[in-house]
Parts: C-alpha cells; structure tokens; sequence
C-alpha cells in the first residue's frame, strides 16, 4: 500500500475503529478474561455429562449447518442466476426468514407440525439460518463474470452450472458456517423443544445454567469449550473466504440471469415457492391463527380474541418496540462506518496480524451475552459514567460490538474482489481516505454495507440476555416477548411477534425494492 | 461521500437526542421488578399518577426466574448502585439481598394483617400476593391425580403427570424447601425415581400447564397463577391443593416479596411506594389479575372459586432463611443431575 499522510492516511481512521471497538467490544469482555483463559478449567469442566452435552450441541448445529445449506443454496442458486415469473419477488422474500425470531419459528412449527425433540430443533435453526448462504451465495452468483460463464455456457449448460456451484460452494459453506455459531449458542429453542416434546438438554443450558450462578464469571468459564469450536468455526470461514477470491474478480461485466424455458419456467417457481413457504409463510400463517387461538371451553370468537391481541400488541408494546428500534437502529448506524474501516485494516494487514485481529473482533460474538452483560455492569456502571450507562448508547454500541464481526465478513468479501490498483490509483490521484474506501473499495456495493448493517439491527432487535441487564435497553420489544410468552400470554405473544416481525420487514423490502429498481433501470 | 456523513451524523444525533427518558437521572425512584411485566405495569403507572413521582423500572425476563435482576443489583453495587426498592415474583433471592447486606429495615404500615410467617423480623423485606404449588388435572379425561407429593413415585400416578425441572423459579424453591425436609440425597433420590416411576420433566411450570392442556398430560405440578391462566383460556382442567390430610405437610405458598435497598438514592419515595405495593387494594388488584394471585392480608376480596389459604387448605410451614441459604448449592445440584 502506498504510504500517505495527513487526511489520505488510513491510519487515523483505522485508529478510531480500533478506539471504538475497544469500548463497545473489548471493555466487557475485561471481567471476563480471566475466566476465559483457564484452559486448565477444561480437562475438569469436560466430564462425561458436560462432554455429552457438547457433542450433542456439535452434531445438532452441524445438521442445523447443513440444512440451511440445502435450502439456502438452491433458493439463491434458482433466484438469482434464472429469469422466470416471479423471480424477482422470491429474490426479495430471501432475507426475510432471518428476521423472524427463532423462538417464534420454532412454535409456528410446533403449532403446525406437532413436531418436537432434537429434529424440531434442526429443522428449526435450518429454516431460520437458511437466508445466511442464501445471501452469501447470491452475492457471490451476482459478482460472476460473464466472460468465464458464457465461455462455459458455449462449451456446455452442464459446465455452466458447473461453474455456477464451483463458485458458489464457498459462501454457501461460509453462510453455513454463521449457522453452526447461532444455533451452537442458542439456548431458547432446544429448551422450548425439549419443554413441548420429550426433554433434552444442550450445552447452551449448561452455559445458562452457570450464568445464573451467584458467581457471573463461571457463565463465561463454562462457555469455554464453545468459544474454542466457535474460533474454529470463524477461522474456517476465513480460509474459505480467502479462497473464494480465486474464483472471482468482480472486474467487467457480470453474468446476466438466465431466461427459463419450457418445464422449468414453471418448476423453477414451484421449487422457490414450496421453501419460501416452509421459510415464511407458513410460520407466519400459523403465528396469526394462534392470535385468536382459545381453549376448548372458551365461548369468545377467534377474531375478536386476535383483534384484542393485536390492540394489546400494539399499545402495550409500542414504547417497547421504538425503544427497540432505537438502539439497534443506532448500532446498525455505527456498524455502517465500523464495519469498512475494519475489513479494510484487515485486508491490509499482514496474514499473522489478520488471524489475531479476526479472532479479536469475534471475541464478543463468541462468548455468552449474559456475560457480556455483567462484564458491561461491571465496567461502565461508574459514578461518572452515570449518563452514559443509562443511555441508549450503550445497548448500541455493545451491540454493534458483538454482531460488528458478521458486518465486517460481508464486507471482506466485497472488499478484496477490488484491485489494490484501483485504490492505489485514486490515493496518486489525491482522493482521502474516506472517498478510497467508500467509493473507488465499496463503490457499487454499498447494498453490501446496508445488508451488514441490517443484519446487525435485525440481530440486535432479538437480543435478549444482555439487552435485559442494560437499563436502557431493558425495556426492549425482545423482553416483552419473552416475558409474555413465559406467562403464557400466547395469543399477546403472537401478535406482537408479527407486529415485531413486520417491523423489521418493511425497511428490508424496502430495500430490497428499491435495489431492484435501480437494477431494472 | 460528506453529505452520506452528514446524514449519518444527524441520524445519530436525532436518536441520540430521543433518548430523553432512558436515564435515571430524572427519575425520583428506580424499581426493579421480577413480576410479570403486564401485571406489574399498571400498578407502577398508578404509583406514579397518584404520588406524582416518577418511576423508573427495570425488569426480569422470567426465563432468568429472578436471579437475573438478583445479579444485577450485586454487581451494581460494587461501583455505583442504582436500585432503590426490589420487588421480587419470589422470596429466596431476596433473602439472598438481605444476607449480602444490601437491604435496609423498613416496617411498613402497609404490612400489618399479613402473617408474621410472611414478614422479616429484621423488617428486611415482607411478603405479599402469593401463588401456592398445586397440581392442575384435566377434568374430561379419567385417571389418577396425586393427593401427595409421594403419590408421584407410584407409577399409575406417574405416567400420565409431568412437573418442571427443579433448576429454577418456585420448583427449585420448592424442592430446596423438601431437601432441608427430607435431606439433600433423599430429595435427589426422590427425583430419580419419580423419573423412574414415569413422571415426565418439562422446563417450566407455564410450559408443564400447557402440554396439560394440549392432552399430553393427565396432570401436572405448577403455580396457581399458571393454574389460573389455564382455566381463564378455557381448558377443561381444576387444582388440587396437595398434602391436605391428617398430619400431612400442606401445600407450599410462595409470596411475592419487596425490599429496600440499602444503597439506594431515593428513600424516601422507596417508603412510599413499598407502603402502596403491600396494601390491601394492591393485593386485591392482583387476585383479580389474569394470575389470582393469593392475599396475604386478612379477609382482602378473592375471585369466585378461588380458595383461601389456611381456610380451604393447609399451607406448609416454611423456614425462608434456610431455604435462602440452601438454595445455590441445591441448584447445582439439580443441574448436574437434571441438565445431561
């Protein structure tokens, strides 16, 4: 790179991520250090019955992986790469089914299916993740070149849809990855499973149990083991990601979609709607019944029941809902001027130095966010810090703190198709730093920066375990969820998860539509 | 590039600037609150109308039974404590408070006419709106339901009932309250061969109530106030009060509990408002809630059907403090045999 000085010099900038960061991510995870680095704990803390339950949560997530692999690949695969009638409104629908909380998913398909246990719960993570290959591979389907697949397509359809999974496969394994650490960390939905059906346990219980000890620190201890698989995991999908560079360039014209003809103009839209219905619709169908849903007994009508339902989603939970969007709103703000410095100082940073600052970053995404939440109490709940504690800023900033590194993956991707040409060029050509990054790195993609940073609001709207200990963000529309559904105020809880869910929906479609315009134009 | 950072900055600050209520510092009293957010809501909202104050309040997501919050104010207080009153949806985690030395006496006048079983003799916290562990059965389906907790290791009561894991909330409270009856190993035994005999564990009370009332289950071990919300929605089921024959036991009441803390910056609107929590109207309001919750104050107005403690049935005697101090180490090991 070339070295610059003054405003033109990255280094600045790359200093103020790294400051910011500090505070939103590192901080908390200071209290927590100790407990997290006694790997002498781990020979003790893996008997038989700890050792049973990893193994359990390994093998569930991995299936989970797996499935949202089969879904999300083909969906993205099919969408993005084939015209056909329709094709645009399924590309709109596919990040939508990441939005919905899992929870709410996992008893839709209860409601619908009866289906319980270990298999529910797969099937669950697998519905709910899907959108994360399907975005990737998208993404990656979208950058083809279209000299190299139309050089395949005069050889043979087959070489090109050869071409089209060999480039694929990689973000399809790196969305699977995400997968494998949300559902390995998740804790609601095996326990809701486990509740309705026959009972099973997780390491996720393990780790919640410890993080109800009088000691908050054994939470982060017992968690160990998931953070070294979860490290692994993340490592992994570096590997991948670098070598996913080989297969594109993201130079000259990209692959147009190919028009479908004959039997699969009208397969090629059945496929998509029978998993855009298992995704979505029919989740969200069941949800609405169970609004007006009454006992046996009960002599009051569906509608008027799921009416007050939804009257009482509505007005009890509205503050709730802006409280929420405000301070996930506000980490997505930060993540969309985080998320560029950082993947730009990783990219440009030796690969020993990318190592340690990717297992940095990812720290806070790794480890139990009770802990997160006592290790923020115990550092930022000062006397002087008073104001800012009880901010929404600091729900924000711990926030875009722990989901900055899912940004941040995104980001790379995007990021290291540009040749270091191109940025070279503009720095000789006297442009600053910021204009380098965002408009001669991003350039065009600057949907790539929208959707990292949609995905943190969207993550962090869910946030549960450590939102509930922040005062600020105590209040959110996840704890009034959790709260009623423990309370089995069930028909409450499901409208005011479509209110929730419709909430997050609208600025994606928006989007969405929006890219689309731009698209056809 | 600068009017894309213009408009970032103004967004941060519009959000910023909307952030007028989130700190404490306007507030005249800060309450955390492990009830049920829907019934504690009102009631603090009427505080606040009729003393003027305002209140700030945090609360508990059930899944974390308390220990949440709990945690939250021991942490707090090693740099800068926040909470002034603690209103607990239980009682053993308050003890909990008293014995770390962050609760303050205060006897209110509110509290008298609650049983002295139900109050801190330090004045420490006091007990109201109680939920009593009973099972609720399905009236349209024939089979056994228990009369005695023992009743649960006979397998043709077993095999068509399920109860909580004891891990957390009033079944882990219950259960620490048996262990110091009958003896750590004895209570862990008896869980064991409950499992044996056919009894199924779910996660939690509410989540046993409602596989009751899907028909997965003949009965089930819960609270009242999930109890209640199954009858409310509908359901063809009823309670039975456990343990009500000669010499037995009775069946166990868990009240809430409020306290002031000691750290706290506003005591006197604390006073205030624990004398307006434990009165009788506040007592009445939460028996005619959608949870029933029990009085403890004598002769407060009951909803139709809904039975008196010490009248209609036999409460179990309880050594809180002792229930306290067991009630860590009793976690953990239920956890190691439950959670595998």
């Amino acid at each position: 790179m070339i070295p610059l000085s003054g405003g033109r010099s990255a280094r600045p900038w790359w200093s103020l991520a790294i400051v910011v960061t500090f505070v939103a991510a590192w901080i908390p995870l200071l209290p927590l250090l100790e407990p997290l680095i006694r790997f002498d704990r781990l020979s003790t803390m893996l008997d038989a019955r700890t050792g049973g339950l990893l193994w359990r949560s390994v093998w569930i997530s991995l299936l989970s992986a797996v499935l949202t692999i089969a879904i999300g690949w083909p969906y993205a695969l099919i969408c993005t790469r084939w015209k056909f009638p329709g094709a645009g409104l399924f590309r709109l629908l596919m990040p939508l089914p990441l939005l919905m909380p899992p929870l709410m998913v996992a008893q839709a398909w209860f409601g619908l299916t009866g289906l319980t246990g270990m298999t529910a719960t797969v099937f669950t993570f697998g519905v709910c993740y899907a959108p994360l290959p399907a975005l990737l591979v998208a993404r990656s389907l979208g950058k083809q070149s279209a000299a190299s697949f139309e050089s395949a397509m005069l050889i043979s359809p087959r070489l090109a849809v050869l071409s089209m999974l060999r480039i694929s496969l990689l973000p399809a394994l790196i969305g699977g990855g995400f997968a494998f650490l949300f559902a390995a960390g998740d804790f609601a939905v095996p326990d809701y499973f486990a509740t309705v059906g026959d009972l099973f346990h997780v390491y996720a219980a393990e780790i919640f149990g410890h993080s109800r000890n009088a000691d908050f620190t054994a939470g982060a201890t017992a968690s160990l083991p998931l953070v070294l698989i979860g490290l692994l995991v993340l490592l992994g999908n570096a590997r991948l990601l670098k070598s996913q560079l080989g297969y594109e360039s993201g130079q000259g014209r990209h692959a147009l979609p190919t028009k479908a003809k004959g039997l699969a103009n009208v397969l090629l839209p059945l496929v998509l709607l029978g998993l855009i219905a298992v995704l979505l619709i029919a989740p969200l169908l069941q949800i609405y019944y169970e609004t007006g849903k009454q006992g046996p007994q009960s002599e009051r009508l569906w509608s008027d029941v799921s009416r007050a339902a939804f009257q009482q989603g509505i007005t009890d939970g509205r503050s709730s809902l802006v409280r929420t969007m405000q301070f996930a709103g506000l980490a997505g703000l930060l993540c969309l001027v985080l998320a560029p410095l950082w993947a730009h100082l990783i990219l440009h940073c030796r690969n020993r130095w990318r190592s340690v600052l990717m297992i940095l970053l990812c720290l806070p995404l790794l480890v139990p966010s009770v802990a997160l939440g006592f290790g923020s109490i115990l550092m930022f709940n000062q006397p002087w810090l008073d104001q800012f504690y009880s901010s929404l800023f600091l729900p924000a900033l711990l926030i875009a703190g722990r989901f900055l590194p899912i940004a941040v993956f995104i980001l790379l991707d995007i990021m290291s198709r540009v040749p270091d040409a191109q940025e070279e060029t503009a720095a000789l050509a006297g442009c600053s730093y910021l204009q380098r990054l965002f408009r001669y790195r991003l350039g065009g993609h600057h949907s790539a920066l929208w959707l990292g940073a949609g995905l943190v609001v969207a993550f962090g709207a869910r946030e549960l375990d450590f939102a509930i200990l922040l005062p600020a963000a105590n209040s959110s529309a996840a704890v009034r969820y959790y709260n009623a559904l423990h309370f089995a105020r069930d028909n409450f809880v499901a409208a005011y998860g479509i209110i929730l869910v419709a909430l997050l929906f609208l600025p994606v479609m928006l989007h969405a539509w929006w890219q689309s315009l731009r698209n056809k134009d | 590039m600068r009017n894309s950072l213009a408009a970032l900055l103004t967004c941060l600050f519009a959000l910023s600037c909307s952030d007028s209520n989130s700190s404490s510092g306007g507030a005249d009293l800060v309450v955390y609150c492990s009830l049920d957010q829907d019934l504690s809501e009102g009631i603090l909202s009427d505080f606040e109308q009729r003393t003027g104050l305002k209140v700030e309040t945090q609360f508990d997501v059930e899944r974390n039974k308390t220990v949440g919050l709990v945690n939250r104010i021991i942490a707090e207080a090693k740099n800068n404590p926040r909470a002034d009153v603690y209103w607990n949806n239980e009682i053993a985690h308050t003890l909990r408070l008293k014995n770390e030395g962050l609760t303050s006496a205060y006897r209110s006048p509110s509290a008298e006419g609650i049983p002295a079983s139900f109050v801190d003799e330090d004045g420490h916290w006091t007990g109201f709106a109680a939920r009593a562990r009973v099972v609720l059965y399905r009236t349209d389906r024939k089979g056994p339901v228990p009369f005695k907790l023992d009743d649960f290791l006979d397998p043709a009561y077993a095999a068509g009932g399920a109860m909580a894991q004891p891990l957390t909330g009033t079944t882990l409270t219950n259960a620490t309250a048996l262990s110091l009856i009958r003896g750590d190993q004895a209570m862990l035994d008896w869980f064991e061969q409950a499992q044996a005999a056919g009894l199924s564990f779910g996660s939690g009370n509410a989540d046993v109530m409602r596989r009751t009332c899907n028909g997965d289950f003949l009965w089930c071990f819960t609270d009242t106030d999930d109890a209640a919300k199954a009858i409310a929605a509908g359901n063809p089921v009823a309670v039975r009060y456990l343990e009500q024959g000669d010499g037995d036991m009775g069946a166990m009441l868990i009240p809430n509990s409020i306290c002031i803390l000691d750290s706290g910056k506003n005591q006197d609107a604390a006073k205030q408002f624990v004398d307006y929590v434990l009165s009788v109207e506040v007592e009445r309001r939460l028996a005619f809630s959608v949870s029933q919750q029990i009085p403890l104050h004598e002769g407060v107005a009951m909803p139709e059907g809904v039975a008196v403690p010490g009248t209609d049935y036999k409460v179990m005697d309880v050594d809180w403090a002792a229930v306290a101090g067991a009630i860590s180490a009793r976690a953990v090991a239920f956890q190691e045999a439950f959670v595998k």
